[in-house]
């Protein structure tokens, strides 16, 4: 009888760890806080204030760099232009 | 099998173990719980760390979002039920271009879709390793869906979100990308600088100084000598003071995509207005608020700056 009950006992600790594990990880797809797909931002948010001369898109290859110094990253060498997305179409 | 308090203590590391292997078992039947497709098929033979290869967005209203941006970007949708979960893949011309799942907002919370942005790395744990010793943190740990790959979820010191995705596929070559497919990405960020840094150490960026006009900070990250996303400091005006990933689209007039989308029942976050590369991009809301931006690129090679 004790038999049993440890049996059961550690059955259903382990279906307990189960689940406080799932909701650790966040639960990717089946749901969660955070999830792998399933991530919502704190709302509340608006954009605006893209001032004039606010530029948020890549280069167009070539273009000059300011002189480089007091980073925290370690910057590209200053002989090296900037690079653009990549150039070629599909299927070419 | 009677125990008395001693045998107990004897058999605890089998019985640890035992709780150890159910959680395992448990966890890789929840993993196992979506089919996820490849991002490329036939796979691909290339690796480029550090690529935007995937996006996701999470929405409480799937048939909605399909419906805007089928109507706006011309995706069709192939649905992956399994369970009560949907998640569809969105195509273009049959290439899976992100993916979209239903998930209801928390009741009671305040929160807005977004899409999440998925980074190329070769070693999923030993990426999120780096990034907890950096400052981030995992918010989702690594897990596998064979056919898709090792994915985990992070979030930047800064607390941006984004995922990084071991491809089991591999990545998709360096092409320019066809109206419709999302073309840039763009980390805003309160310190670009420091941002700049933490990607650096976790992808082996080549980091590029390129202040806009307006002397905010911006700089491009690259691999292979193919840039791969830009980081700007937060709008001077900006309410939106969450550090965030931004994704665009391309798209051939924004003036007219922007008014598709108000059509569609999105609305305007920002203007279509001139960017960098001389083309303007536009940032809008699906109807469930998930920001999406949009970007004009010409075919041909102008080096110059717009003025």
């Amino acid at each position: 009888m004790t038999t049993l009950t440890e049996r059961w006992r550690m059955i259903a600790l382990g279906f307990l760890v189960t689940a406080l594990y799932a909701c650790a990880v966040g639960g990717g797809y089946d749901g969660g806080d955070v999830a792998v797909a399933g991530y919502y931002e704190p709302g509340g948010y608006e954009y605006g204030g893209w001032g004039p001369g606010y530029h948020v898109g890549p280069a167009r290859g070539g273009e000059r760099r300011p002189a480089q110094g007091g980073h925290s990253y370690r910057p590209a060498a200053p002989s090296r232009s900037t690079p653009s997305i990549a150039a070629r179409p599909r299927g070419r | 099998m009677n125990l008395n308090r001693p045998q107990a203590r004897a058999y605890l590391p089998q019985r640890l173990l035992a709780l150890l292997l159910l959680g395992v078992f448990g966890s890789s039947i929840n993993a196992a719980s979506i089919e996820l497709p490849p991002l490329n098929d036939p796979a691909s033979s290339e690796h480029h760390v550090g690529k935007v290869i995937w996006v996701d967005l999470a929405t409480p209203d799937l048939a909605g979002a399909e419906h805007f941006y089928g109507g706006l970007f011309g995706w069709t949708f192939r649905e992956i039920r399994t369970g009560r979960i949907d998640y569809v893949v969105a195509l273009l011309d049959g290439r899976p271009v992100a993916g979209l799942l239903q998930k209801a907002i928390p009741t009671g919370e305040h929160r807005q879709p977004a899409w999440l942005t998925f980074i190329a790395v070769s070693d999923v744990a030993a990426t999120s390793r780096t990034a907890l010793s950096n400052g981030a943190k995992v918010l989702a740990q690594a897990r596998n869906f064979p056919s898709r790959g090792w994915q985990a979820v992070l979030a930047d010191p800064q607390g941006a979100v984004f995922a990084v995705l071991a491809s089991s596929s591999g990545d998709s070559p360096d092409f320019l990308a066809a109206p419709g497919e999302w073309i840039w990405s763009a980390l805003i960020a309160n310190d670009p600088d420091k941002d700049a840094a933490f990607y650096q150490a976790l992808l082996g960026y080549d980091v590029f100084d390129l202040p806009s006009d307006d002397g905010s900070e911006h700089v491009i990250l690259s691999t292979d000598n193919v840039s791969r996303a830009g980081i700007n400091g937060m709008p001077h005006d900006s309410a939106r003071r969450h550090p965030h990933w931004l994704n665009f689209v391309r798209v051939v007039d924004a003036a007219d995509a922007v008014a598709h989308a108000v059509a569609l029942g999105g609305r305007v976050l920002v203007e279509p207005r001139i960017d960098r590369h001389g083309g303007r991009v536009a940032v809008v809301a699906d109807p469930t608020g998930a920001p999406v931006g949009l970007m004009e690129w010409s075919d041909t090679d102008s080096k110059q700056e717009p003025k």
